[in-house]
């Protein structure tokens, strides 16, 4: 399956990122900041940005 | 290996490939796909006539494809059975049939050109893994020119050069001119401990396999100039620092420091670059020989294995143990013993202790005669199954025997009792013994009934995250105390009942914890717990509830710092839940939990009496 990489929100710090990202595979993802796995992947990503 | 050979309690199946393995404990059925032989092996007696007229020959695998061995032959010579084989893909090559001189050269009619692959399938009680590792292969590390310069050889093939049963007879020559070399330059650590090609572990072995080495060529060929380039040197264990001593003591040259490059002189002589960390100068040495200390890494077949037997990978790509420190000859299945490099990279007598253990393991368990089944089991309610078969797809350890159209059954022999089944089961037809959905909505209900705008809900692992406020709170890290924690044997058993139950309680933070996904006890179930969470955060996003009042966190059991954090963390976002939010989403959910029951009985009486 092609790796890629999408956008993230952490639901503790509200840091948005980027990080690698497999459809349909599920990994232990951390915030770069806040080091919270309470990750989300943006479905629509940030303004100005496309994934 | 000559007494597994020989014993009349072990049936030895070589050439085998495991194909299927169902059933549990004591009962695992075995599907094995033996590949012909062509030899009849119990008639073979090596006498070696089949080989002196096999016209057709292929790389020596065991030589590491330094020499060449005939299309019929004997892997290597303690090779057990000890009978000879025929690789009907060298024998072949081109042609469309063989041969058939070894089949006439044999006189007891021991070769069968015509064999087939056949399937056997048997019953065994307990399975041990031993399916070792492989070395890493040096070739794209480019810095080395393996396999560019005849010279620059793998430990492993050293190891054949120094064998008196391998190609050379024991003599260490140089592939480019047969000659003995004057200097040999050992280079350790290619391919462990490097972010680039290679592995990122330690191989464990190599350092000593080095120094043995050296004492080897100490030994035999005094005159030899040996050195050996380092990183730092792991001779821990009984009698290695003696060893390490000894071979610096024959005047074999240490240099802390990992050539940067191997450059080929014109006479096929070596120059090494390297950066002396002790002198910190950059210095250029000279060798005849560069062995490389290569590294080991998990066998292909391992990921095939892992998935045959329900069983997960280390991110290294080793078999995972049940526990690193307390069950590390066990799987996590029931059963299913490791030994060896299969669990991850191990010397002779690691290997030997562990297959130890393991035999000792599987013997205790099938002496028994029967064994007990784990309390924490599930059973499936007839009435509620609508046999869709998702209990199945979730189980880690595929513990329901299912088929399409038919009620899902528990496997109680392996079921292990993560509760993932029950959490995901939309027909609520599962019912965990313990950690029922009863029980837990009851403990969400008690701990809310006073005060829930000041208290966060926390769902933690009995293995790790519960484990983790055990060590927090045994460490003396002091955390808000107005958390609740409900223990569930794991994260994929919490269900989305039991959230929106909290919420709906009153609750303004609910955190979903387990272990890291290296740490998960039932294999991979915490891996539903993700998606089922994301799930629930676009569900809450629709509904008009903020998503981040819902938390998910890995917390290892040693991790107490980081579960202190969490806790502080949580503290932090529930204070910035207002109690119109609370009361705003307790509103929702109750329309969307508990919609109002429609009032259309009048209206169709009124219709059909219309009518």
């Amino acid at each position: 399956m092609p790796e890629d990489k999408a956008h993230f929100k952490c639901l503790r710090c509200e840091a948005e990122f980027e990080l690698p990202y497999t459809p349909g595979k599920l990994e232990e993802r951390e915030c770069p900041k806040c080091e919270s796995n309470s990750v989300r992947r943006l479905k629509t990503p940030p303004t100005g940005q496309e994934d | 290996m000559a007494d597994v050979g020989r014993h009349p309690n072990i049936e030895l199946l070589t050439l085998s490939e495991v194909k299927e393995v169902s059933g549990h404990v004591g009962n695992f059925r075995v599907k094995v796909k033996r590949h012909a032989r062509y030899v009849d092996e119990k008639e073979c007696t090596a006498c070696g006539d089949c080989v002196e007229v096999c016209p057709q020959v292929g790389p020596d695998e065991f030589n590491f494809g330094l020499v060449h061995r005939h299309a019929i032959y004997q892997p290597f010579p303690q090779a057990i059975p000890a009978a000879f084989v025929l690789d009907m893909e060298t024998c072949l090559g081109n042609n469309p049939r063989a041969c058939g001189k070894c089949a006439e050269a044999c006189e007891k009619h021991c070769i069968n050109l015509d064999a087939v692959d056949s399937d056997v399938e048997f019953t065994v009680g307990t399975i041990v893994i031993a399916t070792g590792m492989e070395p890493f292969d040096p070739l794209g590390m480019t810095e080395y020119g393996y396999g560019r310069m005849k010279n620059v050889i793998t430990a492993m093939e050293f190891e054949r050069l120094a064998s008196s049963g391998g190609p050379t007879g024991g003599d260490i020559r140089r592939f480019s001119d047969g000659k003995t070399p004057k200097s040999i330059a050992f280079i350790q650590c290619v391919g462990s401990r490097c972010e680039g090609p290679g592995n990122s572990y330690c191989g464990n072995i190599c350092c000593m396999n080095t120094i043995k080495d050296t004492l080897l060529l100490k030994d035999h060929w005094p005159e030899i100039d040996v050195t050996v380039y380092y990183i730092d040197l792991r001779a821990f264990g009984k009698g290695f620092e003696e060893m390490l001593k000894r071979s610096r003591q024959l005047g074999v040259r240490y240099i802390r420091g990992i050539p940067g490059e191997v450059e080929e002189n014109e006479d096929q002589s070596l120059t090494l670059h390297v950066e002396n960390t002790e002198t910190g100068l950059v210095e250029q040495h000279q060798a005849d020989m560069v062995v490389l200390a290569t590294g080991v890494q998990p066998r292909a077949e391992a990921h095939d294995l892992n998935k045959l037997l329900s069983l997960q990978l280390h991110p290294e790509g080793f078999l995972l143990e049940a526990h690193p420190k307390l069950q590390p000859v066990d799987s996590p299945v029931r059963g299913i013993f490791y030994a060896g490099c299969a669990e991850g990279p191990k010397d002779i007598k690691e290997t030997v202790t562990q297959a130890s253990a393991a035999a000792g393991r599987a013997v205790r368990l099938m002496s028994q005669g029967e064994i007990a089944a784990d309390p924490y089991t599930v059973e499936v309610n007839e009435d509620k199954c609508k046999a869709c078969g998702l209990c199945l797809k979730v189980c880690p350890y595929g513990a329901f025997e299912w088929e399409k159209g038919a009620k899902a059954e528990p496997i109680e022999a392996l079921c292990a009792g993560c509760g993932t089944c029950a959490a995901e089961c939309r027909f609520e037809a599962i019912t965990p013994h313990q950690f029922s959905d009863a029980q837990i909505v009851a403990q969400v209900e008690a701990s809310l009934s006073q005060d829930p705008e000041q208290k966060a809900v926390v769902f933690a692992c009995n293995w790790c995250s519960y484990a983790a406020a055990d060590t927090a709170g045994v460490s003396r890290f002091q955390y808000p105390a107005n958390q609740v924690l409900i223990r569930t044997m794991c994260s994929g058993r919490v269900d989305e009942k039991f959230i929106l139950r909290a919420f709906e309680l009153g609750a303004p933070i609910v955190l979903v914890s387990g272990c890291h996904f290296v740490d998960c006890h039932y294999i991979d179930a915490n891996r539903q717990t993700v998606r089922r969470v994301e799930k629930l955060w676009d569900k809450l996003e629709s509904w008009g509830i903020r998503p981040a009042r819902l938390q998910l966190e890995w917390i290892s059991s040693a991790q107490g710092q980081r579960f202190q954090k969490t806790m502080e963390e949580l503290e932090r976002l529930r204070r910035e839940v207002t109690p119109r939010e609370i009361a705003h989403t307790r509103r929702i959910l109750k329309q969307k939990l508990h919609p109002p029951k429609p009032k259309k009985q009048a209206r169709r009486k009124g219709v059909a009496a219309h009518a």
